[in-house]
């Protein structure tokens, strides 16, 4: 099983656009694909292949509980939290503040009246949908006002990872947020290569370097998609491209052909523009 | 007056927005805009600000670290990090890329072998612009963590320099990054385009908008790619709707040569100043 990365840094670039061209090219080719929305805060690709949200399974983190009759009220939970989650004030029951918590352990780890259990809280979803006979979606969202959606996209990942598994997929490409946080970094790790979805602008350019380096440390193979290719610059990206040693793969052309089947989720219909 | 640009969805306009807000609310106010898309920043680049004024190196995070010689191999570390950040090959090492610096592995380690060192993460930069206003950006080092604190410090730096308006250049997404931006905003300027998705991503945004009970105005960015479902935002919008913006190549020629495209004279710099005179009267500035 392949399992490759389409990223960029920047937004709006077109990760999504190349992930799909390419899973639906792939799948026609005759390979078994699995696409994977992982920017789970804006999970776009269903609507893209017209495709609704449905059959969803609840994604859950485990959140600290307090037993009020065991708490003495020692603030030692408070103290150990790094992220700050647990407010306290003296001879009180502390408060957990569940936006905040990342579920780490420290406070019932450290709690010396075993006064803290763990309930489960539902921070997202995730949903399978077949687009054709070859080619599968899976789909992590996070529930709006939830602030911490790194464990969203790992349990998506993870999910969509056995679904491979269990289905023989012979290609898995996972779609990532914008930017270079947590939330991409999660969906990349593991990649046998990272496609790098840009545009020939200075914005492009801008995020595609630091996109460049991330993968750079990370130790994961770089691939340029240069999305909009005759739009601006091209010559500001072939210069990244040759400072950190990698190649344009893919040139996507500005099309009308394009941006009509984007606004319309009809994406899966021009898989021959890559 | 604080004012934040977000949409949910990337792309869509955020940065060519609060670049121009921020130069139209300067002609007569003393402005600060704030870029808080600490992992990708580009407000700068949309301003023409390519070298900054000064640079302060933040350091917001802890990371652990084993002590090889005090290991004892036992793996209870290993066991009680909820990340994954602990892995085993030859010896107990920590993959700092997974790990969040939360201390677990130091208070469940019996041979005291775990340190909890503070990394420099970020960069925070100030350049006093061309257009008067002064500008705070900041810069998350690839494979640093802490994207919502780096965005509450740049903030608290932002509340230093004397000024009228404050104008908030949020991340896409609508996770931790976006809520520091949004937290404490007086009015939120939504930018969107007529395709599915981002008007679906806007309908999420503006879930955490309501959250805060924050009045808002909606920007239709590149209308004229799909009048159809432009019109149908508008409608949904209704009183909420500050203005339409067309698609334009001024924009990509601007940002190409590094000139704010509010200064230039096009159609889209035309249509983004009867943007602004409605958020103006809408906010009563």
């Amino acid at each position: 099983m392949h399992l490759v990365a389409s990223t960029g840094g920047k937004g709006g670039t077109g990760k999504s656009t190349f992930a799909i061209l390419f899973a639906v090219k792939s799948s026609k080719q005759g390979n078994k694909v699995l696409l994977c929305d992982c920017d789970v805060e804006c999970p776009n690709d269903y609507l893209l292949l017209s495709k609704k949200i449905s059959d969803t399974k609840p994604i859950y983190q485990d959140f600290p509980e307090l037993n009020n009759e065991k708490c003495l009220s020692c603030g030692s939970c408070s103290k150990i939290c790094r992220e700050n989650a647990i407010f306290w004030i003296k001879d009180r029951n502390p408060t957990f503040i569940y936006n905040l918590c990342n579920s780490c352990g420290a406070c019932w780890i450290t709690c010396p009246q075993k006064a803290i259990g763990i309930k489960k809280g539902m921070i997202g979803e995730s949903f399978l949908t077949k687009v054709n006979n070859r080619l599968w979606l899976f789909t992590g969202i996070s529930k709006p006002g939830v602030a911490r959606t790194e464990p969203v996209v790992q349990e998506t990942k993870q999910r969509a990872l056995d679904f491979a598994k269990e289905n023989k997929i012979d290609i898995v490409i996972v779609d990532t947020s914008p930017g270079a946080h947590c939330n991409v970094i999660l969906a990349i790790s593991g990649s046998e290569k990272a496609y790098l979805v840009t545009e020939p602008t200075p914005l492009g350019a801008h995020d595609a370097e630091l996109i460049l380096q991330l993968l750079k440390i990370m130790k994961i193979p770089a691939e340029i998609v240069l999305n909009k290719a005759d739009v601006g610059e091209k010559e500001i990206i072939h210069k990244i491209a040759d400072k950190f040693n990698t190649r344009i793969a893919f040139e996507i052309p500005y099309s009308d052909r394009l941006v009509k089947a984007y606004s319309f989720g009809r994406l899966g219909e021009v898989a021959d523009l890559i | 007056m604080k004012v934040v640009i977000a949409s949910g969805k990337g792309g869509t306009g955020k940065s060519m927005i609060a670049s121009s807000l921020s130069i139209l609310f300067s002609n007569f106010k003393n402005v600060i805009a704030c870029d808080c898309d600490v992992d990708a920043p580009n407000l700068g680049l949309w301003l023409g600000v390519t070298k900054y004024d000064s640079s302060e190196k933040i350091a917001i995070s802890e990371k652990a670290s084993i002590n090889l010689d005090k290991c004892t191999e036992c793996g209870k570390c290993l066991d009680a990090c909820r990340f994954g950040a602990i892995e085993k090959k030859k010896n107990f090492y920590v993959n700092s890329l997974a790990c969040e610096g939360c201390g677990v592995c130091q208070l469940v380690c019996q041979a005291d072998a775990v340190e909890l060192r503070f990394v420099i993460n970020a960069e925070i930069m100030i350049k006093k612009t061309d257009w008067g206003l002064n500008l705070i950006s900041g810069q998350v080092y690839p494979g640093a963590s802490g994207s919502g604190k780096i965005v509450q410090k740049l903030r608290k730096k932002a509340e230093k320099f004397s000024h009228d308006v404050m104008i908030l250049d949020s991340a896409a997404g609508i996770g931790c990054p976006v809520i520091a931006s949004i937290t404490g905003c007086d009015y939120a300027v939504l930018v969107t385009e007529p395709t599915p998705s981002s008007f679906t991503d806007l309908k999420r945004v503006i879930e955490i908008v309501d959250h805060f009970r924050m009045p808002f105005g909606v920007v239709i960015n590149k209308w004229d790619i799909n009048p159809k479902l432009s019109e149908e935002i508008e409608k949904w919008s209704s009183k909420s709707l500050l203005g339409k913006v067309s698609y334009d190549k001024a924009v990509i020629t601007s940002i190409v040569n590094l000139r704010p495209v509010i200064t230039s004279k096009s159609k889209v710099a035309k249509e983004i100043e009867a943007v602004f005179k409605t958020l103006k009267s809408n906010i009563g500035a």
